[in-house]
């Protein structure tokens, strides 16, 4: 496993030679031994079509590949830091939440509506999303970015979990993710509770929720 | 959130961070960083002025600025190079001065000065997140991003690295244009949190 959290804030990464740590660009904080920060203009793997994807997709972050031996610390604006680790499951996150991730883990983007349709969409527009994330698969572990302090909820067949939107961070496994508005006619007179949408995740895996409703 | 215990003796603080105290306590602002006539003229010219109070008395001080991380750093003899902004809190019994960093201020939108602390005694420097303290000796030469770097002590030369290439014209650089490389035998403060600076635009 590649990264190591020194404190709530900060990660460190091995780099070893051979191996391949995709990180947001500017994150570095400070590194030993010979390392070596590219820009990746594709903004991560795949060729050509991959990049045009993400650029159309809005999903497209800019990211730096980190080659060479030696240990990197990684850290952005002060946020809190959630290191995961993948064993073969998927992950969905943001792109913009993305800190750094082990260049073994495949990347992927994925559109909104093909989980949930129509709500899936509004789902984006409502948390401030967009219609498509950033989706991570395989074995390895990515460093995740958080306002305040990450909690992990497990979400079960019998157990579904509701998120308010915009606390939401990250989650994996094989989940199912719907918008659930609860409006009513306090709503239409501006006399809301202030919950009016939340996601309604059910299935089995693990969702990541975050100390506060800001985005990063 | 600092606290200080005091009997008696003197402690200098930045002006205004005092948060709370019990006992008797004494504030009395320092012209020119107390350094004298001198050190208040340097201070002046270079643009590293410290805005010093001398708090005196017995009991508890409490100090916080704007509620970011303090982390107490203990001198027997060795320098402390720190930004004028970051410092907090000194005991008495250090010296305070400038000194010329070069380019390496600029890049770090620190300006081209910086402030030493001297002599045995604590000092408490501020950081944005908790900082963590990264040993640098001769054979582990550590390289640190401007805009993250805190403070470091000891006897530590630094160097200016730029990796500017076409692709920074581009605007396409790796976010990572300029660092700064620490060789010799010390410790470098490092804070989770990066400064708007010149070089993290590029």
């Amino acid at each position: 496993m590649p990264f190591r959290a020194v404190n709530p804030k900060m990660v460190e990464a091995t780099v070893l030679p051979g191996q391949t740590v995709y990180s947001q660009r500017g994150a570095m904080l400070a590194y030993r031994g010979e390392v070596s920060f590219t820009p990746s203009i594709r903004g991560g793997q795949g060729g050509l079509m991959s990049m045009l994807g993400r650029r159309v997709a809005g999903e497209a972050a800019p990211l730096m590949t980190v080659e060479g031996s030696g240990t990197v610390l990684f850290g952005h604006g002060g946020h809190h830091i959630e290191v995961m680790v993948l064993g073969g499951e998927t992950l969905y996150v943001e792109a913009d939440r993305l800190l750094a991730f082990d260049g073994s883990l495949r990347q992927g983007t994925m559109f909104m509506g093909s989980q949930g349709g129509v709500m899936g969409m509004v789902r984006g527009q409502v948390t401030g999303q967009g219609l498509f994330t950033t989706t991570l698969a395989g074995h390895g572990s990515a460093a995740v970015l958080a306002h305040g302090g990450v909690v992990e909820l497990p979400v079960a067949p019998d157990h579904p979990v509701h998120v308010d939107p915009q606390a939401y961070v990250a989650h994996r496994g094989e989940v199912r993710n719907r918008l659930s508005a609860a409006l009513g006619w306090r709503e239409m007179v501006g006399r809301g509770s202030g919950e009016a949408f939340q996601l309604e995740l059910s299935g089995t895996g693990t969702v990541y929720v975050q100390a506060s409703e800001e985005k990063l | 959130m600092l606290a200080v215990e005091l009997d008696g003796d003197a402690v200098r603080a930045k002006s205004g961070s005092m948060v709370a105290y019990d006992g008797r306590m004494t504030f009395k602002k320092l012209t020119g960083g107390g350094e004298g006539l001198r050190g208040m003229v340097t201070r002046r010219l270079t643009g590293e002025q410290l805005s010093v109070m001398e708090v005196k008395g017995h009991g508890t001080c409490w100090f916080a600025d704007r509620a970011t991380e303090i982390n107490l750093v203990r001198l027997t003899g060795d320098r402390l190079h720190v930004e004028s902004g970051n410092l907090l809190v000194t005991e008495a019994g250090l010296r305070t001065g400038t000194t010329f960093t070069g380019l390496r201020g600029a890049s770090q939108g620190g300006g081209l000065f910086t402030t030493t602390v001297e002599g045995h005694g604590q000092a408490a420097i501020m950081s944005e997140g908790p900082a963590v303290a990264l040993r640098v000796s001769d054979r582990h030469p550590l390289t640190v991003d401007p805009g993250a770097y805190v403070a470091h002590q000891g006897n530590v030369r630094q160097s200016f690295q730029s990796g500017v290439t076409f692709r920074t014209f581009l605007g396409e650089g790796g976010g990572e244009a300029f660092q700064i490389r620490f060789e010799g035998e010390g410790l470098v403060y490092v804070q989770p949190s990066e400064r708007t600076t010149f070089a993290g635009e590029v």
